[in-house]
């Protein structure tokens, strides 16, 4: 099979799919919950921005705090840091991944603060990060 | 009497007619109409779960999920919509990019990495391969890694360019292509690991 052929036969894999079922009893309800989001919004972001913001200043307290016990060429900051970037060149590439799934999830919890989904991807994708971090550490 | 009987029908009919234009029926939707809405899902579901399907490895439970997502995204963003593009445009790439979200929270396991690891070298892609039936591709895509399967997908199947699928998956246009090269070969090798 030549890449033409090869084209032609994937190509043929795109075709609209009619769903096995009805959707739209659930979107119609899960809509419902869309329709108020913007009120509620507001409500409901006050505690997450209170924690992102004391998360954030735990962060920015513990890094400076690093920077001022570690010697200077210590590079035990780059393992604490949030630049931190393993020496491995396939766990680094994964925690770029990391890093830009976890911008990602933050931007789109913005638009969504209700969405439980992507909280728990938001979670996940952090505890994966810490699974890197202990890869990195044991690889080292 | 079929005069009567059309009067009768169209004064029973919702206050879209079947024939409506998607961006009239958007409009009604942006103004809060649930059922204007409802008629876009029925117009564009198949397109839209159809293309998350193949980027979700023809699973259809996530396939649900996933295009419920989209629907739901798409009528919380639906003001922003400009009617720069077709409405099924719009909501195709909203689907897609849902999709491409749930894959890169999900590729971002390191186990993916050592997927990667064991792709093919480039010497298998000049391995003449059969055609084959629509199973067996949809089957062999299915067992590629996620995000290699993502870029096999948009760009063989979708027809969409290295450019775009770089911007939607935040990757060089050079990592797009090797990805393909690597998805390809893989591809190749499951479909020639068949009996």
């Amino acid at each position: 099979m030549n890449e033409l052929d090869y084209l032609r036969q994937m190509r043929s894999l795109n075709r609209p799919v009619s769903p096995p079922r009805d959707l739209w009893a659930d979107i119609d309800r899960q809509l419902d919950a869309a329709t108020v989001a913007p009120r509620r919004r507001r409500d409901r972001a006050r505690p997450w921005l209170m924690a992102a913001a004391i998360a954030g200043v735990a962060v920015l307290g513990g890094g400076l705090g690093l920077h001022l016990v570690a010697p200077a060429g210590d590079n035990s900051l780059a393992t604490t840091g949030h630049a931190w970037k393993p020496s491995d060149p396939r766990l680094a590439g994964a925690a770029v991944e990391l890093d830009a799934a976890h911008m990602e999830l933050t931007q789109a919890i913005q638009d969504s603060p209700e969405s439980a989904a992507l909280q728990r991807l938001l979670i996940r994708t952090e505890r994966q990060r810490e699974r890197l971090r202990n890869l990195d550490k044991q690889a080292s | 009497m079929n005069a009567l009987c059309l009067a009768a029908t169209s004064f029973m009919q919702p206050e879209l007619p079947v024939a409506s234009s998607d961006d009239d029926v958007v409009r009604a939707a942006v103004a809060g109409d649930r059922k204007a809405f409802e008629t876009l899902y029925r117009r564009h579901a198949d397109r839209v779960y159809g293309a998350v399907l193949r980027l979700a490895g023809f699973d259809h439970a996530r396939a649900e999920d996933l295009t419920q997502e989209a629907f739901v995204r798409a009528w919380q963003k639906l003001e922003g919509f400009r009617f720069e593009s077709a409405f099924g445009t719009w909501v195709y790439r909203l689907a897609v990019n849902v999709a491409l979200m749930s894959i890169r929270a999900r590729n971002a396991d390191p186990v993916t990495i050592v997927d990667d690891e064991h792709l093919p070298d480039v010497a298998d892609l000049d391995n003449p391969v059969r055609a084959f039936e629509r199973g067996e591709l949809e089957q062999a895509i299915a067992a590629l890694p996620p995000r290699a399967r993502a870029v096999l997908v948009l760009h063989d199947v979708e027809g969409w360019k290295h450019e775009e699928i770089a911007i939607e998956l935040s990757m060089a246009v050079g990592s797009s292509k090797a990805q393909l090269h690597r998805a390809r070969g893989l591809l190749r090798r499951v479909l020639g690991d068949k009996p």
